[in-house]
């Protein structure tokens, strides 16, 4: 079992990286994102080494974008293991923090429940959303990268709780390739839309989404899974995306410097209006259109730019990566 | 209506001894001079109390329908007769379903094991897939009776279809003496047939065989079907167009007509056809299938400048037509240098992502190849959509092989044998081709344009399985062992190989010439090499006895299987020493499973990135086309600072997966890294065409590009558009400013 503590998380993002400082996506200042991600039973030796390397890669991703990870895998990923990282979030994280729990592996559907294959006694979706429920935080999201994933959306459901299928209910019960795509998209820059430098599960989904769609179009084979994303997951950073030197953009802050305070506010203005003006776009010339747009991204680049200079000249600022 | 149909339609009525009262037989004898009083027959035989009669009656006049119910009641009522099963398969013959006719045909013979008829529907069955087993059922039928007509007009036919006029000749003696007018009037047909193959058109079989059925338009049918399978498409539709003037409801007719309008570019005209056959037999699934395909061709894009028609999914069109316009314009022209010959006509390309669709734009020919077809300078293609380099579909060589098709029909008028074109094109691909043998710069000039062949044809060589070049075209026609047409296809361009080695490039020439006169293929190898047949055999044994030497195939399979078990296991020393053995026992072979991607891996493993790099280049050199390898080729290139090695590869990689976004935009990235910032906005065009994952990058990179170009307008639109997308995307932030200032 690999746990990062919460302590050790808080500090990271108070302390002297500029990376840590704005890695938590939208979150409110202070929040916290606590992840467990877990490797299930394999049965097989190729699926045993691929689960795992899947959760290992996605346990450092979440790190990476500054979360608290529990690592459940091999004999350690059982229900009572599960229950007892869960506990253990529930112990540590408030309202405004945000916990991910993501299952790799097979599932299962016996028509009723829904159940993650695990060395010993398997959890049911009921037991995972019993165990999520008694954990305070309001933002919750649940990746269930398994076969017969969709039949465990049901029962997590929930206000605040964003849901990943690998399937888009419990009949589609083939080993699924979708785990497999979705840590390549945590590790694909192109998964990036929106170019903030990270990359949210709604992002990660998209593209994990079109690569499942590919994985069976490019060999001519009938889709056995289609995945669901039900709810809002652009909240839930899972990875950076950054080229190397770079930091990602800045969109939180922690400290109370006034100065980059307005720049943060200015940006957050500047996007809210290009979104506006796009939600026009069909009204609009589309010279007029785009003499609008430049002269908003105009200004975002002025102010983009005022920040990065801001956090170079930052004592606390540092070139590294996470 | 398929080839089955119009086979089991010209044998019609020759099995009949049904009833004894108002026999069908009777009215079909009325069908020549008096074809309102048959119909009037049949019409009374409508109401005939045997269910048989019923149902020859209504098949008769056209409705199949019927004509099945009452054959299903006369079996019912007839469990035994197995004459009324064989007729009842005729049926689903005549209406292309091969399936049902088979277990009907099987049924009869369960039921009497000698029946003949049976036997023949069989044959006529495997007829229709270009099928050896009908020769071997005909000859069946003839060690009972050596009389039967019906079989000897199966072979006969079979003899026609594969250029053997004396065996036709004699086989037609007897059918052209039958009692039996639908015989006789068949045989007449394969007669006049078979002066038109061999060019003393018309014939005087076409008089004689009209005198005794002014109708006849399965006549005209007939001759059109041994110029379509010679690729004779013109000519074919003349005759189509005659049998369906004198036969309006000779629906095959009109299906086939259509069908081959189709093949010479007249699709509006094809359509009318294929509409009226369909009118007249809606069961025909060619039919039907070609209509939709016609349908959805109508929102295709055509592309119509420089000697090149191109129809394409307009998905595809960006990422294709530059690179048809140039493999077409460069073949044309290499090709056609090499052989003399300067095309009148623009070259028609259609390509399809669906494999299906290009397999209706085929269908009914014999041997046709998987990978594309040719009819006179209409070439049909897969895209490569419908199957990747990677399932070994290099559609840039492909389409370099069809337009050397183009060169050596429109050379010889379509007169051209089936073996010879193809070696041509093979030879072409192998010499001139996109994916051509590239000899290393320290090789000697002897040796280049040698590609290693696939083991199956070195062994058919060694084991005594080529066909003499005389008769080469049944190999592609009628083979007879597994995997038969893919060595012929080799075997023929190691033949042109061969030929253009000993008699010099001008020979092959001459060959078209002979072959454009009209002469066979032993008359050509007379006239134009000035050996026999035989000889030329002989010498080309020889010549492969050298190409091939020192090549073990069973060696090069041990050496590869343990090349990738020894990488599997992670022993590397042991798998580049075996991948070594394996290239050393077959030199050059590039067919997967190749041992130059594992020997690289495996020199990469053990820390030796130049081997590993030299490994990849032979294979890459020797037309290795795999994108895994050519990939990692060019990454390693592009590390080593080789960019000049590094672009070539990457050309190499875009062009033989041209739909594959991530291949060209690398090629591009390079492209302005090293200045070719014009290529490189094409390339970026092309990628963002292809629907990127990442759309915000492939507008941010136009924008790169056009500023590149000093085209600062739309370079500050793209950055726009990638802005739209993602607002903070700092680069383009960055661009934005740099682009106003």
């Amino acid at each position: 079992m690999n746990v990062m503590g919460s302590s050790v998380a808080r500090r990271l993002r108070r302390g002297s990286s500029t990376a840590a400082l704005s890695l938590v996506l939208a979150a409110a200042a202070g929040a916290e994102t606590h992840a467990l991600i877990v490797a299930g039973l394999g049965g097989e030796a190729d699926y045993e080494t691929a689960f795992t390397t899947q959760a290992e890669a996605a346990a450092d991703h979440a790190r990476a974008a500054g979360s608290a990870v529990a690592l459940l895998t091999g004999q350690a990923a059982t229900r009572a293991g599960i229950a007892a990282a869960i506990a253990d979030i529930a112990a540590t994280a408030n309202a405004e923090d945000v916990v991910i729990v993501h299952l790799i592996g097979h599932g299962s559907w016996d028509e009723e429940h829904y159940r993650f294959n695990v060395p010993g006694p398997d959890p049911t979706a009921g037991d995972m959303a019993r165990w999520l429920d008694s954990v305070a935080a309001e933002r919750q999201l649940a990746i269930v990268a398994t076969s017969a994933g969709g039949a465990a959306l049901a029962p997590l459901r929930r206000d605040g709780r964003a849901l990943v299928a690998a399937t888009r209910d419990g009949r589609e019960k083939n080993a699924v390739v979708f785990g497999g795509i979705w840590t390549e998209a945590l590790a694909d820059p192109r998964a990036d839309a929106d170019k903030n430098g990270r990359i949210s599960a709604a992002e990660a989904f998209r593209f994990a989404e079109e690569g499942v769609a590919e994985y069976y179009a490019s060999r001519q084979r009938i889709a056995t899974e289609h995945p669901l994303l039900d709810g809002d997951g652009t909240g839930f950073a899972v990875a950076l995306a950054v080229a190397a030197g770079e930091a990602p953009a800045v969109t939180e802050v922690a400290d109370a410097d006034p100065e980059v305070a307005y720049l943060v506010r200015r940006v957050d203005e500047l996007t809210g209006a290009i979104d506006a003006l796009k939600a026009r776009k069909r009204g609009l010339a589309e010279d007029d259109y785009f003499t609008r747009l430049q002269v908003l991204l105009m200004e975002l680049a002025g102010v983009e730019r005022q920040l990065r200079e801001q956090r170079d000249e930052s004592p606390m600022a540092s070139p590294s990566r996470p | 209506m398929s080839r089955l149909a119009r086979i089991a339609s010209a044998g019609a009525g020759a099995l009949l001894a049904l009833s004894a009262v108002a026999d069908p037989e009777e009215c079909r004898r009325l069908e020549p001079t008096d074809p309102a009083g048959a119909d009037a027959c049949f019409r009374e035989l409508l109401f005939d109390p045997a269910a048989a009669n019923r149902a020859e009656a209504a098949w008769a006049l056209g409705d199949v329908a019927a004509a099945n119910r009452a054959f299903r009641v006369a079996v019912r009522e007839a469990d035994d007769d197995a004459a009324i099963r064989v007729r009842w398969g005729d049926l689903f013959l005549a209406i292309d379903q091969a399936a049902d006719a088979e277990g009907l045909y099987r049924e009869a013979l369960a039921r009497d094991a000698g029946f003949a008829a049976a036997k023949l529907g069989l044959a006529r069955l495997a007829l229709g897939r270009f099928d050896t087993r009908a020769e071997t059922l005909a000859n069946d039928v003839l060690k009972a009776d050596p009389t039967n007509a019906h079989a000897r007009l199966l072979l006969a036919r079979m003899a026609l279809e594969v250029g053997d006029l004396e065996r036709a000749r004699q086989e037609l003696v007897v059918p052209l003496t039958a009692t039996e007018l639908p015989v006789r009037l068949d045989a007449m047909a394969l007669a006049a047939a078979m002066d038109h193959i061999a060019g003393t058109a018309p014939s005087a079989w076409e008089d004689r065989a009209l005198e005794l059925h002014p109708r006849y338009g399965a006549l005209h049918e007939t001759i059109a079907h041994f110029y379509i399978i010679t690729r004779r498409y013109r000519e074919a539709i003349a005759q189509l167009e005659r049998a369906v003037a004198l036969d309006p409801k000779l629906w095959s007719a009109h299906a086939t007509l259509g069908a081959n309008l189709l093949r010479v570019n007249r699709f509006a005209e094809a359509r009318r056809s294929l509409a009226r056959a369909h009118d007249g037999h809606p069961y025909n699934a060619e039919v039907v299938n070609t209509l939709r395909l016609l349908d959805s061709l109508e929102t295709w894009d055509v592309l119509d400048e420089e000697g090149l028609v191109l129809r394409t999914d307009p998905a595809e069109t960006e990422a294709l037509a530059p690179y048809v316009q140039r493999l077409v314009a460069d073949g044309v022209r290499v090709i056609g240098e090499r052989y003399g010959y300067v095309s009148s006509e623009p070259v028609v390309v259609e390509l399809y992502p669906h494999h299906e669709d290009f397999a209706v734009r085929t269908s009914g020919l014999p041997g046709i190849g998987i990978l594309g077809a040719t009819f006179g300078n209409v070439v049909v293609m897969d895209s490569p959509a419908a199957r990747s380099v990677d399932d070994g579909f290099d559609w840039a060589s492909a389409l370099w092989h069809e337009v050397a098709h183009v060169v050596t029909l429109g050379a010889t008028r379509n007169r051209v044998s089936r073996w010879f074109s193809e070696g041509i094109s093979v030879m072409e691909e192998w010499q001139t081709g996109p994916s051509r043998y590239q000899a290393a710069p320290d090789v000697d000039a002897e040796h280049a344009g040698r590609r290693a062949v696939p083991v199956s044809v070195i062994d058919a060589y060694r084991d005594g399985r080529l066909l003499p070049v005389a008769s080469l075209d049944e190999g592609f026609i009628r083979p007879r062992y597994e995997g038969q047409v893919g060595v012929s296809y080799t075997q023929a361009g190691l033949v042109c190989e061969y030929i253009g080695f000993a008699h010099g490039q001008q020979a092959l020439a001459r060959m078209l010439v002979a072959y454009g006169r009209g002469e066979d293929t032993a008359d050509v190898i007379r006239t134009a090499l000035g050996v026999d047949p035989a000889a030329l055999d002989e010498a080309f044994a020889a010549y492969l006895e050298d190409r091939f030497d020192g090549i073990d195939p069973a060696a090069f399979a041990v050496a590869v299987a343990q090349a990738r078990g020894s990488a599997t296991a992670g022993n590397w020393v042991a798998a580049a020493d075996a991948a070594r053995r394996a290239i050393g026992s077959h030199p050059g072979s590039v067919a997967q499973p190749s041992a130059y991607p594992i020997l690289a891996q495996a020199e990469e493993q053990l820390g030796r990135r130049e081997a590993a790099i030299a490994a990849l280049l032979a294979y890459w050199r020797a037309g290795g086309r795999t994108t895994e390898p050519l990939a990692q080729l060019a990454a390693w290139l592009e590390e080593d600072g080789r960019r000049g090695e590094a672009l070539a590869v990457r050309r190499d990689l875009a062009l033989v997966a041209p739909l594959d976004g991530d291949h060209r935009v690398r090629l591009a990235d390079l492209l302005m890294a090293t200045g070719n910032t014009r290529q490189a906005l094409a390339e970026y065009q092309v990628h963002l065409s292809l629907g990127p994952r990442d759309v915000a990058h492939a507008h941010y990179r136009l924008a790169q590009a056009y500023h590149g170009l000093g085209d600062i307008d739309i370079a500050r639109r793209h950055v726009l558009q990638a802005l739209e997308i993602a607002p903070r995307y700092r680069a383009a932030l960055d661009l934005l400013l740099e682009i106003s200032q």
